[in-house]
């Protein structure tokens, strides 16, 4: 891609149960305490699972000021619009902006993107309906003629899956490309891929690429627990004992801008995005093959695309779920791209749970973070390597990246396989 | 950058709309004049508000799908997704094979999604009888004890199920911004060959939001249409007395390919997909400035990026969607772009027969784009009878135009603010 504008990392945001920033969800990680903790939305002291990674201090008026936005939206929402604030804040959009005059502010206005990735439907939306349907009792024509009188008139707008892109849009004034993924747990990730294609293409100069979900709900839990996904306590990938993911729930942004754009107005870098690349199994939406060829087809397609060796990688973020058969294809898809010797292997979702369609950038985010400290933080919860996976560098212990490149790992429904290439910044150079 | 100098042709269509349950049938109807608007079969719709939509008619998922594994995950959406799909593959005379199969994508705008009613009325009984959601009775739940009622409702489900039909391994995306999904959805397909991510991409949207909970969301907002009592004049975008949308349902899929490939191969190109714009309002969640700003960037860029000049233009197929704001935004937008030009092309919303597919109206529309370029015909406006001085166009009334098109706009614009334009241009005047 030698012709193609460096894209760089100049912002970044995050909120799960291990903190409310990069920082502090890095130090939580780094502490190897989990913040899986019992669910408090409900009481699910006597369900089947009733831990997750659920934000434990969620204060929505805390994460989003705007009170009109308060009747509007949804848990999930403020969490996405929170990190894109604070991401934008990270990289001094508002100041730079301020100091241009109407016409060049237009042209940022129209020249920054807007890509998110969003989670899936919302059982509790639905729930609202309830009163109606007692009303009603069985008669539409009856639950047809109480509408009106009985739900929201802003039901429809309040559940819209596209709600964050067009309040991050109408909250600061962005008019650029934009897409909002729904793609399970590549969502953030390919939002991601497509903010960095867009920039390349000179579609924008300037773009934050949003994921945010908050899965935790009780019908979801059950679904994700009748599907045999979750473990009963912890998320343990690639151990041999694993049995499951845990939910979790959160947002992550970065900032991606042109070389020129970031140097231009002398942004502090925090990094590069390198390459992505994106492979489906088209087994259907429950199956995972078995040879890992979508992952390692998927890993292969961002090393081209970034214009990478295998060997140039020097930490894998895995996505690394803790299900029995996720962590063992992954492990293989590793095995197939990096040989006998693949740089060291972390996972994050034992600290946090499986944030779904925030997962992968979350990830991504914790990626530079960790390799600006140059350090690949160790598995907290892995006790006993599976012998199958007997050379995957991956440790309860931290572990030396072999290089300043980070490769990030999603996975979802459907058989898609997502994968992201950062160059990380010096932390002091930047 | 390899992108650049790849173009992009569109080689297969497939459609099941509210007109026909393929594209010929649509296509014939749409010159016809034909609505596909009426009363509501699909439920009891008499109590609410507007009772009127666009059902797609005699459509039988077992017809359209063979493989009953599939069927188990399938939802009226998605049935509609995999009939469309399958037409636009056949059309196109080519399929994801060994060797190819990694360099095929798919991007498709996705439906909104929820529980069927049904399920939703059994979730009620059983945990809310009395109004109020008691959630420990979940636990005991019949509804919740089948994962495949959860399975069904993934907004990536209609995906996985296209992936697994044709064989798609290369890149694979779900998208949804409202209204505007269906075109999004194309454009990023586009780009995919474009960047040289794909060969082939099978794009498309799906929808299906004629059910009591959907009808109810559009209602409350008041968004849609009430004229109850003449169905097939209830859409009439860019009329005086316009009053609102017609809810619609169906599926349009394109199969794009590398034009190169395409012609190596001999395949009957329809049109080339030239260009894509896509921007946000960021003024309103349901609606553009009045002053256009918004669709403007996205139209602009549209242009820029086919590098169609503005006095090439001869057809737009509007967004049209049958509201005073939309309407009125989305002249004011054609207008500030071409100025004097704008009197000079033809202008159509096709939702005045089909209604508003909703997350598939703007691949459907692109797949309408193709045919117009492909027949040399413009379909019409219909119900356009007292012109709004605010939307002063030439708009394709009294019967379909003959008339041959070199460059095609189609525009689609969602709630949430987002805005896609897609540029289409005759394969005779592709360069090269």
């Amino acid at each position: 891609m030698a012709d193609c504008p460096k894209i760089l990392v100049t912002g970044l945001g995050a909120i799960c149960a291990a903190g409310m920033d990069p920082e502090s969800v890095w130090h939580r990680v780094r502490s190897g305490q989990s913040a899986i903790s019992p669910i408090r939305q409900w009481n699910a002291s006597v369900w089947p699972v009733s831990v997750a990674g659920e934000i434990t201090e969620f204060n929505a008026r805390a994460l989003v000021e705007d009170r009109k936005l308060h009747k509007l939206l949804r848990r999930t929402e403020f969490l996405g619009l929170y990190v894109a604030d604070r991401a934008f804040a990270h990289a001094g959009f508002a100041a730079y902006r301020d100091s241009l005059d109407a016409a060049a502010r237009n042209a940022f206005n129209d020249r920054t993107g807007v890509y998110v990735g969003t989670g899936g439907a919302s059982f509790q939306d639905q729930y609202v309906f309830f009163p109606l349907l007692t009303a009603a009792a069985g008669d539409l024509g009856v639950f047809g003629r109480e509408l009106a009188a009985t739900v929201n008139p802003m039901w429809l707008l309040r559940t819209l899956p596209n709600n964050v892109l067009g309040h991050i849009g109408i909250r600061h004034g962005l008019k650029g490309p934009n897409a909002c993924v729904m793609n399970h747990s590549t969502s953030g990730t390919l939002a991601v891929a497509e903010a960095a294609e867009a920039l390349r293409a000179g579609e924008a100069e300037r773009a934050v690429a949003v994921g945010h979900d908050a899965p935790i709900e009780p019908q979801t839990l059950l679904y994700y627990h009748r599907l045999g996904l979750l473990a009963a306590d912890a998320v343990r990938p690639f151990d041999a004992r694993r049995s499951g993911s845990l939910l979790g729930e959160g947002a992550a942004a970065l900032v991606l801008e042109t070389e020129a754009a970031a140097t231009g107005r002398e942004a502090k870098i925090l990094g590069e995005f390198l390459g992505s690349g994106c492979a489906s199994e088209a087994q259907g939406l429950l199956s995972i093959r078995r040879d890992g060829e979508g992952l390692a087809y998927a890993i292969a397609v961002a090393l081209e695309n970034a214009g990478i060796r295998a060997a140039d990688v020097g930490m894998i973020v895995a996505h690394g779920n803790g299900t029995r058969q996720s962590d063992a294809s992954e492990a293989t898809a590793i095995r197939r791209v990096f040989g006998p010797t693949p740089p060291p292997v972390t996972a994050f979702k034992w600290a946090f749970g499986h944030l779904l369609a925030a997962s992968g950038i979350l990830e991504a985010v914790l990626a530079l973070v960790a390799l600006r400290h140059g350090t690949v933080p160790g598995v907290a919860t892995l006790r006993e390597l599976d012998p199958g996976f007997a050379n995957l560098p991956v440790s309860a212990e931290p572990q030396t990246p072999r290089s300043d490149v980070g490769l990030i790992l999603s996975r979802g429904f459907g058989g898609t396989n997502a994968a992201l290439l950062f160059r990380a910044s010096p932390s002091d150079a930047g | 950058m390899t992108g650049v100098h790849r173009r992009v042709a569109i080689t297969g269509l497939g459609l099941v709309t509210p007109l026909g349950n393929d594209a010929a049938t649509t296509w014939n109807a749409l010159l016809a004049g034909r609505s596909g608007i009426g009363e509501i079969s699909i439920f009891d719709a008499s109590g609410f508000p507007a009772h009127i939509a666009a059902e797609v008619k005699g459509f039988n998922p077992h017809l359209a799908i063979d493989d009953r594994k599939l069927l188990k995950f399938t939802n009226r959406s998605h049935a509609f997704a995999l009939a469309a799909a399958e037409e636009a593959m056949r059309d196109a005379g080519i399929w994801p094979a060994r060797g190819s199969e990694t360099r095929w994508g798919c991007v498709v705008g996705s439906s909104m999604m929820g529980m069927e009613f049904a399920e939703l009325g059994e979730v009620h009984r059983h945990c809310g009888p009395d109004g109020e959601f008691h959630v420990e009775r979940l636990l005991t739940d019949r509804i919740t004890a089948d994962p495949m009622v959860f399975c069904r409702i993934q907004p990536c489900t209609g995906l996985a199920l296209l992936l697994r039909r044709f064989g798609i391994r290369g890149y694979a995306n779900s998208v949804h911004t409202a209204c505007a999904s269906g075109g999004q959805a194309v454009g990023s397909g586009m780009k995919l060959i474009r960047r040289g991510t794909a060969d082939w991409v099978l794009a498309g949207g799906f929808d299906s939001m004629i059910t009591p909970i959907g009808l109810a969301g559009f209602c409350l907002l008041g968004a849609l249409s009430l004229d109850n009592e003449t169905p097939e004049r209830a859409s009439r975008p860019f009329d005086a007395t316009r009053n609102g949308f017609v809810l619609g349902e169906g599926a349009g899929f394109l199969v794009l390919e590398e034009w190169e490939a395409a012609r190596r191969r001999g395949a009957r190109i329809y049109a080339e997909l030239a260009g894509e714009g896509n921007s946000l309002s960021s003024y309103r969640i349901t609606d553009s400035h009045p002053s256009g700003d918004g669709p403007i960037q996205a139209m602009h860029q549209a242009l820029a990026n086919a590098g169609a000049p503005l006095d090439a233009v001869d057809y737009i197929n509007a967004h049209g969607t049958s509201t005073p704001m939309n309407d009125r935004s989305e002249c004011t937008a054609i207008r500030a772009i071409f100025g004097p030009q704008a009197c000079k092309i033809a202008v159509s919303s096709t939702k005045s027969l089909m209604g508003h597919l909703i997350a598939a109206a703007g691949a459907v529309e692109a797949a309408i784009c193709a045919l117009a370029i492909r027949h040399g015909i413009l379909p019409i406006n219909a119900n356009l009878r007292e012109p709004d001085p605010e939307c002063d166009l030439d708009f394709v009334l009294g019967g379909p135009r003959v008339m041959r098109t070199g460059v095609a706009l189609s525009n689609s614009f969602g709630f949430g603010g987002s805005n896609s334009c897609l540029t289409f241009r005759n394969p005779e005047e592709a360069p090269g």
